[in-house]
């Protein structure tokens, strides 16, 4: 009896304290629609999991510091099933009905594009760490800022690779031959874009220049033109969803392209899902724990990282994704911005935002005056033995790049 | 007479001070018209007429894109605006903002109509559900198609310029946009169903053979309700291109698994063939879809399966049907009690 009496007297006590300490800070709300449900919601759970954790990481180091007071934040979440007109919908309900005055962004270019006229009616300033497509960069928008690279820099450097390789061989850059399978949608086509003309640079022929099906689930049909066609360059691009078909049925069919370079591998998993048939991929990436960027508050890159994996016990067997790391990014541009604003009013915010020059885990960030980042380069990996190899750009390449592909 | 005057009058009023009264649900009000609109127009063939479209949905999808070209084209050039590496901000004034919208709008309509003319003397050979599956084939291709025109933004879709004022005013002028294109239909409807040309689209629906031996012209009748239809989906389509703002073609614009579908179970839920019952019917709907999407999130979509299975088994009919069946008396219709009672 004393000892439970005891127990419960301490119990009372740690709640006690811990509860002060959590009173010590008030809450700063922010909104996100996110594709929880849909073709986007495996990497619509990267991004929610990514502001979670860094919402949690500010708190343990004492939150978001305003003059004497302090902040935790706080998200309002809705599902926005992966369709456009349902995030404009929901980001309205969060500013009108929810009274959010900051936002988050949603997952992928096309929600971002849908969601941001929204909030640049209502001024209401959006960090966002998903949607990477130049269209939204080219709208007049001052209330929009995006912490990743734009998408038409995510394969362009594998057309520099290939071409570094056919001169290797002796081989003039312009005899090598790409195809391209991507997505119909805002990001992939922007991918598209930057790869076409990148190899228009090298001269080099597109042969096979098709899209993904909208649901992403199949590609035999632009497989078996490859196989005839036999292209020195495959080039897929259509989300965690379409890496996923890609590399299952590439795997499948045993198709067998010297290089093939796509987006999203860690998004997907290929390496945990797929195994063998992930071998020697390249794979672009926002973000690579290997890289030395560090700040503060998640220290570097590999301990984000590692604190990431330990946090979360489902990613506790995979690489964790970029699109993870970038999610909590964008909450830190909030924080630094706010501490640097010294106010809650969103238009001192905004303009704090616009100032932004910060060394993050997961690399430099500084806005353009359009809203995208121009701090932070793209790096290309390689699934070697099951692990991702830095293989490109050269300054920050870890490993030499295996090709061609068996 | 006066009865129906005052209820009309207080309708009308309520119309328009709805979005003052609840300035925060402009933009479900807004929907809450559009639902209104493709419900009445999906009904003056599949109620009245007794086609059954599932291709409606093409002409919102159209009239959001025919929009966009002359909105942007008057000022611009579409493949600039939409082409995703340009670094040039382009910019709208009031004026050309206006004067788009409204030749946009009226644009929109009237190439849907034409398109209505055209498509159907295509599709008007079929009769049932080949027609229903022919229609949803138009639909459907012309989003695949659409969705591989770069000039028109391809999959990445296309953005309208932005208003200029302010994000109220500019919600509050979309609301009475569908509010004036609504009513107009509702009134517009109301005169036609009682003119010879309601009566003969009837009689098409109930028997068109016999309606082609009495010397209508069934297939010109078929022809213009289909592209008057047309004319007010394609306006609304142009309407929602200025309030998304960003539309892209297959899930926004020639969206068959949603707003394609929603239309038809408005008028199942109000019930087919009646004046009111698609307005009841896309009311019902918006609150239903409304509260699910909402407090039933993860459940909403086998909320709505549910809703259809019930009306289909338990109201045919629909509210309007059910209404009718149990208060004759309120539609005119005089039942003598006494004499069935002593009659059995």
């Amino acid at each position: 009896m004393r000892t439970t009496l005891f127990s419960v007297a301490t119990l009372a006590f740690g709640a006690l304290g811990s509860s002060a300490i959590a009173m010590d800070c008030e809450t700063i709300t922010l909104g996100a629609a996110i594709s929880l449900t849909g073709k986007y919601s495996t990497d619509g759970v990267h991004t929610q999991k990514g502001y979670e954790f860094a919402i949690q990481k500010i708190k343990d180091d004492g939150g978001v510091k305003i003059g004497d007071k302090c902040y935790n934040f706080n998200v309002v979440y809705y599902d926005d099933e992966s369709k456009g007109d349902r995030g404009a919908t929901l980001a309205e309900r969060l500013i009108n009905q929810d009274g959010v005055q900051y936002m988050l962004g949603p997952y992928s270019s096309g929600l971002t594009t849908a969601i941001a006229p929204v909030t640049e009616k209502y001024e209401i300033p959006m960090v966002e760490a998903e949607g990477a497509s130049r269209s939204l960069f080219n709208k007049g928008y001052k209330n929009l800022f995006a912490v990743l690279s734009t998408s038409e820099q995510y394969l362009a450097s594998a057309i520099t690779l290939a071409a570094e390789m056919a001169k290797a061989e002796g081989k003039d850059p312009s005899e090598v031959t790409v195809a391209i399978a991507v997505e119909n949608d805002p990001f992939s086509l922007d991918v598209r874009a930057g790869v076409v003309d990148d190899a228009a640079r090298f001269g080099m022929k597109i042969v096979i220049d098709e899209k993904l099906p909208r649901d992403l689930s199949d590609m035999t049909g632009i497989l078996t033109k490859v196989k005839l066609v036999k292209p020195d360059v495959l080039i897929v691009s259509g989300h965690a969803k379409g890496a996923a078909t890609a590399v299952r049925q590439i795997g499948e069919q045993g198709v067998s392209v010297p290089m093939i370079a796509m987006t999203h591998c860690e998004s997907a998993d290929v390496v945990g899902n797929f195994g063998d048939f992930a071998e020697n991929l390249l794979c672009s990436t926002q973000w690579s724990e290997t890289l030395t960027y560090e700040d503060p508050i998640f220290g570097t890159a590999s301990n984000y990282h590692e604190e990431f994996k330990a946090a979360n016990a489902d990613y506790a067997d995979k690489t964790v994704p970029y699109q993870v790391a970038q999610a909590s990014a964008a909450v830190y541009v909030f924080k630094d911005a706010f501490e640097r604003a010294g106010s809650l009013d969103k238009a001192a915010l905004r303009d704090a935002i616009a100032a932004t020059d910060l060394m993050t885990f997961y690399g430099g960030i500084k806005f353009a005056p359009e809203g995208n980042n121009i701090a932070k380069p793209m790096v290309l990996r390689q699934i070697q033995g099951g692990e991702y190899k830095v293989v490109a750009p050269s300054a920050f390449a870890s490993d030499k790049l295996v090709w061609p592909r068996p | 007479m006066n009865k129906k005057f005052i209820l009309y009058a207080v309708l009308l009023a309520f119309s328009v001070a709805a979005p003052f009264l609840f300035p925060n649900y402009q933009t479900q009000l807004a929907t809450l018209w559009l639902m209104i609109i493709v419900a009445l127009t999906w009904d003056m063939t599949g109620g009245q007429m007794g086609y059954n479209s599932l291709g409606n949905i093409f002409f919102y999808g159209t009239g959001m894109y025919v929009c966009a070209v002359i909105t942007i084209g008057l000022y611009y050039d579409v493949g600039e605006w939409t082409n995703a590496s340009r670094t040039e901000i382009f910019t709208f004034s009031d004026r050309q903002y206006f004067t788009g919208m409204v030749l946009g709008i009226l644009g929109a309509g009237l190439f849907c109509a034409a398109s209505a003319y055209f498509i159907g003397m295509l599709t008007f050979g079929l009769r049932g559900p080949y027609f229903a599956i022919g229609t949803l084939g138009v639909a459907i291709a012309a989003g695949e198609i659409v969705s591989n025109i770069e000039w028109l933004g391809g999959g990445q879709g296309v953005s309208m310029p932005i208003y200029n004022g302010d994000f109220d005013t500019f919600k509050t002028l979309i609301y009475f946009e569908y509010a004036i294109l609504g009513v107009g239909l509702f009134v517009f409807l109301n005169w036609l169903y009682k003119t010879r040309f309601g009566a003969a689209i009837n009689a098409i629906r109930d028997d068109e053979e016999k309606a082609e031996a009495m010397g209508i012209h069934t297939l010109r009748y078929k022809l213009v309700t289909w592209a008057m239809s047309a004319f007010f989906v394609g306006a609304a389509g142009a309407i929602s291109a200025f309030q998304l703002i960003h539309f892209e073609p297959l899930e926004t614009a020639y969206q068959t698994i949603n707003l394609g579908i929603f239309m038809v179970v408005c008028v199942l839920l109000g019930g087919k063939g009646t004046l009111w019952g698609p307005v009841i019917g896309a009311i019902m709907f918006q609150v239903f879809k409304e509260t699910t999407w909402n407090y039933f999130l993860g459940w909403q979509w086998v909320a709505l399966g549910a809703l259809i299975v019930i009306v289909v088994v338990f109201f045919q009919d629909g509210l309007m049907g059910w209404l009718r069946l149990k208060r004759p008396e309120w539609f005119g219709v005089k039942v003598e009690q006494k004499t069935s009672e002593a009659g059995a």
